[in-house]
């Protein structure tokens, strides 16, 4: 357990690294920093000033350290347009992300495993092949489309809620939903694949041979099993409760770091780009890092390997 | 010319298996010190069960793989690293026939393709008498010429075997190393291909290395046999000494159970205790849990590998500190 | 060719499948092909330039005699703008499936080949890539880069690459270490003949699953992209695109941003059918 836990740790740390470096090798591909930062009509003596200061002349090796350092200390630099620190700037939208991510997952997991459960109990049912149908209409349907057509319905055709903003609570029902309804088709597939898949082995068919009641081979024996593969995604969208706003955001004008990613990117506000892609891998990594621990409390036969090797 | 075709000496091979970057390396001691030589023209057979190491023997020698010590050297030079042009050129001169025939063919290339694949690899002959020489080649191996056309799935198991060796021995190899060739091919088929491989030997002259777990597969078609045992050689003689007169315990055990037309199984030696397993390897003599004679100073004491006679080594000690008792055995 | 076991896995894959899903298959190709065709002959079929104005007949509703599918707010015919957006939206996302599917097999390849620390280092970016959301690593290029079409069209040749690296790694070496790759290297052959010759024509299939599967997703990203006004550019257009802009016209004229919009679901929905499908039948083995 001790080397697989050790292993785990170096490769999530070894990912953040990555993230860094590639942040680091992609910006200063695309220019000179201090071109970029002072912008084009900067005077040349300013330049060389903010290259000394910066360090840009010192070997690129040395500039990635300092870097790195930087990083680490939580400096993250300021944002073009105003001058502000980048990570203040990101922290304060954080909350806005989250009021509308976090119960997005909560719905998206009380609608998708029931529903993907049911399905696999009752194959072949009228229930079943309308989750299966929503399932596939949930995730080939762009959230664009689909938040644009709960606009059109809800807020055009019918006046019932607003299309955009965040005054009230009302403000947040249709992002919710919009973000919710493809990650609940999704997860229901994959939860009716995985139970599926447990009710077809050997251990469930003994099980119910020996004249155990089906109500209770199901919680038994087939549910946690068909739990384990249901945590890699349910772990993917935690790890993409930020990420996973960045559209819908922009749908609905909230005023969350995905829409504060797209108006940076637009206005090549670099330091906020690279901060939220910080903060974006960072928490990937660390929910990738919390499904493999659960993996091994989920799968004894997981855990009995590692700690033999 | 020289006459000895194929020379290895004290060839080892380690396996170090790691099962995650923090976790200790173990080691499997695959072969444990061979020599062997091959003149041009003979057969050596190689026999053992599984575990003995006799496949990567052969694939040591071949150059497939890289010894971890000891020297191979083919033809008076020594062997080139794997994958180097000159290795390369090598694989005219020498080949492999596989255990499992469907296996070392491309499911999705025709078989005279396959069989002509060699050629083309080599840069031999023009396009017109590749194919010539791709017919002549399943007409030796006992195909028929519009079979070059069909797919390695549409043939029985022996005919695709028959496949693999017309593949080998399409550039005129000097060396042909076969590898269980026909254990995985049904009992009626076995002497078919086994006569098939004495003959094309015996008319093209190729030095052979026919390894099988199957004694009496071997006995039929070896100048010489070597008896294989945890990743050593226990007793090497001519095919007809092995069988009239074996020494080592492991040899007499196996002989035993090769039937004799016309005369009944008899005294018939079952080993006992484990089948080898090249992980835990017991200490001094490797087959002295398993020997009907061990004494103290087989499990304390590595038994080397001793000429007895001028063309007949073994190594037991047993037979070689008191060679006449050994006879008697 | 015909090939005995592809054959009984096939026809196993038919009885459990029953007889509903080829319909759908049926019409998942055909829409398919509407759309290839239409991609094709854009220049031909489309009734106006995607930049002629029609001022008398601004934000027409659909079923206008001139205008079938109407007009958006300066006269512009939506069909013809509809027709261009998805001859470019494929065309980004066919270059994109190419490139990536070579890009992967590519290294997947490398990584069989060398092993040790080249095989290391590609299993690490396929990790990173799989870490982080496509999304968002191609807006940070963007952000750094600014934009361009065959900026894009490369940009979205990274997604997936990872999937066709593992793929083709996995298969070549268990073809190198046992099998058909390892006879033909034992010949003498040369790696880019065992590669190219042999292990390639064994995978293909696979990987052109894997292709089906991966292309509606770019689609779906790419549309994302150009919604957010960060992909394709105006005058240029594509279906998100569209339909970024049709979002303005919501209220007064929701065609402009439908029709676009049921082009993107149904065009993913149809390969992604078409994929399940050829998965199916071809490659019971991956998921």
């Amino acid at each position: 357990m001790f080397a697989f836990l050790l292993t785990r740790i170096f490769r999530a740390l070894l990912t953040i690294v990555l993230v860094v470096t590639f942040a680091f090798v992609v910006l200063r591909m695309s220019g000179d920093p201090a071109q970029i930062i002072m912008g084009p009509d900067a005077p040349p003596e300013a330049i060389a000033a903010f290259r000394k200061n910066w360090g840009l002349d010192d070997p690129i090796w040395l500039q990635y350290l300092h870097y790195f350092g930087a990083i680490l200390q939580g400096d993250l630099g300021i944002s073009m347009r105003d001058g502000q620190s980048a990570v203040e700037l990101v922290a304060e939208r954080i909350p806005a992300t989250l009021q509308l991510t976090i119960p997005a997952l909560i719905l998206k997991l009380a609608l998708g495993i029931p529903a993907g459960i049911y399905a696999a109990l009752h194959r072949n049912s009228l229930i079943d092949r309308m989750v299966m149908a929503g399932a596939i209409a949930g995730f080939t349907m762009p959230s664009f489309v689909l938040g644009l057509i709960l606009v059109l319905i809800f807020s055009v055709t019918l006046g019932w809620l607003p299309s955009g903003g965040q005054d009230s609570w009302t403000h947040a029902v249709l992002p919710i939903l919009t973000m919710s309804i493809g990650g609940a088709g999704i997860l229901a597939r994959f939860s009716r694949s995985a139970m599926i898949e447990v009710l077809g082995q050997p251990y469930i068919r003994t099980a119910s041979a020996k004249g155990v009641a089906w109500a209770r081979v199901v919680r038994g024996h087939a549910l946690p099993n068909a739990a384990i593969p249901v945590v890699t995604i349910v772990g993917f969208m935690v790890g993409s409760l930020v990420a996973g706003a960045v559209v819908v955001e922009s749908v609905f004008s909230w005023p969350g770091v995905g829409r504060l990613l797209v108006v940076s990117v637009a206005n090549r506000d670099l330091a906020i780009v690279q901060c939220i892609i910080l903060l974006i891998a960072a928490t990937m990594v660390v929910s990738n890092f919390v499904v493999d621990i659960l993996y091994g409390f989920l799968d004894p036969r997981l855990r009995s390997n590692q700690a033999k090797a | 010319m020289n006459s000895t075709l194929l020379a290895a000496e004290n060839l080892v091979k380690t396996y170090t298996s790691r099962r995650g970057p923090f976790s200790p390396a173990s080691t499997v001691r695959a072969v444990d010190g061979i020599s062997l030589s091959l003149a041009r023209a003979k057969t050596l057979g190689i026999v053992g069960e599984s575990g003995s190491g006799k496949s990567t023997t052969g694939r040591l020698v071949l150059g497939l793989e890289q010894p971890t010590a000891g020297k191979v050297s083919f033809d008076g030079t020594r062997m080139p690293r794997e994958k180097t042009a000159e290795w390369r050129g090598l694989r005219a001169r020498m080949q492999l026939v596989y255990q499992d025939p469907l296996a070392a063919l491309d499911r999705r290339l025709t078989i005279g393709v396959q069989i002509g694949e060699p050629l083309e690899i080599h840069a031999i002959g023009t396009g017109e008498e590749r194919k010539e020489r791709v017919i002549a080649l399943l007409k030796a191996v006992g195909l028929r010429a519009d079979q070059a056309d069909r797919y390695p799935h549409e043939l029985s198991g022996g005919q695709r075997q028959r496949v693999v060796i017309a593949r080998a021995i399409a550039c005129e190899p000097e060396l042909l190393v076969c590898d269980e060739p026909v254990s995985a091919l049904d009992v009626s088929i076995q002497a078919q291909v086994v006569n098939l491989l004495r003959d094309l030997q015996e008319e093209r002259g190729i030095a052979m290395i026919f390894i099988s777990h199957d004694l009496k597969v071997v006995r039929n078609i070896s100048d010489r046999v070597a008896v294989m045992y945890l990743g050593r050689i226990v007793e090497e003689a001519s095919s007809d000494e092995i069988f009239r007169e074996p020494l080592h315990p492991y040899t007499q055990a196996l002989v035993s159970s090769v039937p004799v037309p016309g005369t009944p199984l008899k005294q018939r030696i079952i080993l006992q205790g484990e089948p080898p397993n090249p992980a835990a390897r017991p200490t001094g003599c490797a087959f002295h849990p398993r020997c009907r004679h061990g004494n103290a100073r087989c499990r304390g004491e590595t038994p080397e590998l001793l000429p007895i006679d001028r063309d007949h080594s073994v190594a037991c000690h047993l037979v070689a500190s008191d060679a006449p008792a050994g006879r008697m055995m | 060719m015909t090939d005995a076991p592809l054959a009984s896995i096939t026809a196993t894959a038919e009885r459990k499948r029953g007889a509903r899903l080829p319909v759908m298959v049926g019409i998942a190709i055909f829409w398919i092909a509407v759309m290839i065709v239409i991609a094709l002959t854009a220049d031909f079929i489309r009734p106006y330039g995607i930049t002629a104005f029609d001022l008398k007949n601004r934000l027409a509703l659909p079923g206008n005699a001139a205008h079938w599918l109407g007009t958006d707010e300066l006269g512009r015919d939506v069909l013809s703008r509809l027709i261009e957006s998805i001859r470019i939206s494929l065309l980004i996302a066919f270059g994109s499936t190419l490139i990536s599917a070579f890009l992967g097999t590519s290294l997947g390849f490398l990584a069989s080949h060398f092993r040790g620390i080249v095989e290391q280092g590609v299993l690490m970016l396929a990790d990173f890539q799989a870490a982080l959301p496509f999304l968002i690593l191609s807006l940070a290029v963007l952000a750094f880069f600014g934009n361009s079409l065959l900026l894009l069209t490369c940009l979205m040749g990274f997604y997936g690459w990872e999937r066709y690296a593992r793929i083709a790694r996995g298969l070549a070496i268990s073809a190198s270490a046992q099998g058909y790759a390892a006879a033909v290297s034992q010949l003498g052959a040369k790696p880019s003949r065992i590669y190219i010759r042999h292990i390639l024509p064994n995978i293909a299939s696979t990987l052109i699953v894997s292709m089906t599967l991966t292309f509606p997703e770019i689609i779906l990203l790419e549309s994302s992209l150009s919604f957010l006004g960060l992909g394709v550019q105006p005058p240029m257009t594509s279906l998100g695109n569209m339909v970024g802009y049709g979002r303005e016209y919501l209220t007064t004229a929701p065609w402009i941003m439908l029709a676009p919009a049921l082009v993107i679901m149904f065009t993913t929905l149809s390969i992604s059918i078409l994929g399940d499908w050829l998965r199916d039948q071809l490659d019971p083995t991956i998921r």
